[in-house]
């Protein structure tokens, strides 16, 4: 058993029948627990299809993809489904926070989810979210609706759902994509040191040269393929 | 279920308008069919009280003497003996009252003897029926001593009761004199003791009360009666009990309300079966109606719903948070309903009255049928819920998140 928390084989996507829609032509990669990665490369090249498969968001055409030692491609609808939960952590460059909870409750969901009977565990969860919420400095806006707050306490509010499970993974795709260049560093700093203290395993796709330069490894795609 | 019971709730609450407007539909809808169930459920019962709530339910009476053959012979033929209507009446009637007495399901015996005549005054001749009854028994089927409306209720010796038509009629006032003749000649005099109103024109116009021992020589009855009403405690097991006895007593008929109002019954079930047309077609208009907001509404949440998928709710989840979402509105929509239903109830009960500034009919809710309706829109909620519910299980989040 290798350390690898990530293995990827030959893996290939094609949207569709037509053969000229081939998004993904043939990746193989592996991924240590607790590396901070970076994937990049240019709009159109195939990245955004990568994090979703690896993210058990959307299935390979052809390939392997093994996360924790489990094939992702063949599970069960509803297996992907509590392996998403359990394992990992979503930042999307939208945040997609649902409007109707507070921040506080966002940052829950994902324990909702996983707890749906709200026992003694309800307490300690609703521990971890203020502990998360405060981590990222919102400590403040618990019981804010999140319509009320700004692009950037969104993202951290984000950050902090990814993180409710305590995943071995979390996939970020352009967090910092729409913040600008201070609240940019702000939340990769955040990012880092959660990496760091929680040996979480990052993966962060983005156009941003310059952040994807600071992390550990950059894996860089163009026209669906590693370049070395 | 909390959590999609929660969701539920805030994509409930999100959509405020909407949500308020669907309620307003079910509720609207809720109450018309309460409403319109209490109203024909009162009307039907007050049609059925005025029929048979101060009247015999079962009538016995001697069966008729039909021709019978005496005598059989061999091949089958024989001789018919018809007999006269002379012996009409029902022998040894005692012994069948207290048969009668025995059934838990009869609350009211009374035995009767009847008998046309004439009530005679001055130069004034009016047909009669006259009946000799015993005033307690008789009062429980007639309420005879509540319908006195002047004097009292005596008829002991040659006191006698008559209706108000018929003292209006013969211009008679408590403790006048009034001659009677029966049909076979007898003539005797009679003192007025208390005047009726038993709701019938023609009742108040015809039929004398006096008592039994008296009526037994004057109408020359001797050990027999003329009938036997009876009133039983569920007015719809007339015919069941008509036939018990009359299988115990083969000599005996048993008229019983329901087969003489036939016509009136079926008209009350078709009635009815009306009233469940409209109400079916309310409920099909209500889940209607819920099934397209919630249609709606599942589009309006995509999103939601893709983000929910992505961080690892099942498809069997999300879709019962829009079963609940159904269950919700139907259910809260028809309390609302059934609570302005029943208020629609009581204002028409109290605005809607005769002349006497009585209600006309009392509107029955039945809390049976409100607690149906409600279960009935809560499922109709639920059933609603289904399509939406699968559309929702088929949404990919991949394309959700994709896009902004």
């Amino acid at each position: 058993m290798s350390d690898n928390i990530i293995d990827v084989k030959d893996l290939v996507k094609v949207y569709g029948s037509e053969v000229g829609n081939k998004v993904l032509r043939g990746l193989s990669f592996q991924i240590k627990k607790g590396e901070f990665i970076s994937i990049i490369g240019p709009s159109g090249s195939g990245k955004s299809t990568l994090l979703n498969i690896l993210g058990a968001l959307d299935s390979p055409t052809n390939g392997k993809v093994m996360i924790k030692g489990e094939e992702i491609g063949s599970l069960s609808d509803s297996k992907q489904a509590n392996f998403r939960n359990r394992n990992m952590g979503f930042v999307f460059q939208f945040h997609h926070l649902l409007p109707e909870f507070t921040a506080l409750e966002n940052v829950l969901i994902p324990s909702w989810i996983m707890d749906n009977k709200q026992s003694k565990e309800g307490e300690s969860n609703l521990q971890r979210a203020r502990q998360l919420l405060s981590l990222v400095g919102l400590s403040v806006f618990e019981d804010k609706i999140i319509t009320k707050l700004s692009g950037g306490q969104k993202q951290r509010v984000a950050i902090a759902r990814s993180l409710m499970n305590k995943p071995g993974i979390v996939y970020a795709d352009e967090p910092t994509g729409n913040l600008d260049s201070e609240t940019t560093d702000k939340i990769y700093e955040l990012l880092r040191d959660i990496n760091k203290e929680l040996n979480t395993t990052f993966i962060l796709v983005t156009h941003d040269r310059y952040l994807a330069a600071r992390a550990d490894r950059t894996i860089e795609i163009v026209d669906g393929k590693i370049r070395v | 279920m909390w959590f999609e019971f929660k969701v539920a709730w805030r994509f409930l609450k999100s959509g405020k308008t909407q949500s308020i407007l669907i309620l307003l539909g079910i509720a609207i809808g809720v109450s018309v069919q309460v409403f319109l169930g209490s109203l024909i459920g009162g009307l039907q019962q007050d049609l059925i009280t005025q029929t048979v709530g101060s009247s015999p339910h079962i009538t016995l009476l001697s069966e008729d003497q039909i021709p019978r053959p005496l005598i059989t012979g061999m091949d089958g033929s024989g001789r018919i003996i018809t007999f006269t209507g002379k012996d009409e009446g029902i022998n040894r009637w005692q012994l069948l009252v207290d048969f009668l007495q025995q059934f838990p399901d009869i609350t009211a015996v009374s035995p009767m003897i009847d008998g046309s005549g004439f009530a005679i005054r001055g130069e004034k001749t009016l047909p009669v029926l006259l009946r000799g009854v015993d005033i307690k028994n008789v009062d429980k089927i007639y309420e005879l001593v509540d319908s006195v409306e002047e004097g009292k209720s005596n008829v002991s010796g040659n006191n006698i009761l008559l209706g108000t038509e018929m003292a209006k009629e013969l211009k008679l006032d408590i403790n006048d004199v009034i001659q009677l003749k029966t049909s076979k000649g007898i003539t005797d005099r009679f003192i007025v003791n208390g005047i009726f109103d038993l709701g019938s024109k023609d009742i108040n116009n015809s039929w004398i009360f006096l008592s039994r021992q008296r009526a037994e020589n004057f109408l020359n009855s001797r050990d027999k009666v003329s009938s036997i009403e009876l009133q039983v405690n569920d007015v719809f097991t007339s015919n069941i009990i008509a036939d018990q006895i009359v299988s115990s007593y083969s000599d005996i008929k048993a008229e019983s309300w329901q087969r003489n109002n036939q016509s009136l019954l079926t008209a009350l079930e078709s009635q009815s079966s009306s009233s469940l047309v409209i109400q079916v077609f309310i409920i099909i208009a209500v889940t209607l109606g819920i099934a397209s907001v919630l249609a709606v509404s599942v589009v309006q949440k995509s999103r939601q719903i893709g983000i929910l998928k992505a961080m690892g709710t099942e498809k069997k989840r999300i879709g019962l948070i829009f079963l609940i979402e159904g269950a919700l509105l139907g259910f809260s929509g028809a309390i609302i309903g059934a609570a302005f239903g029943v208020g629609l109830s009581k204002l028409f009960v109290n605005l809607v009255r005769n002349s006497a500034g009585e209600p006309l009919f009392p509107i029955q809710t039945d809390t049976v049928f409100i607690l149906i309706s409600i279960s009935i829109a809560t499922f109709a909620g639920m059933i609603a819920a289904l399509i939406p519910a699968r559309n929702s299980a088929k949404l990919k989040p991949v394309e959700v998140i994709r896009g902004v």
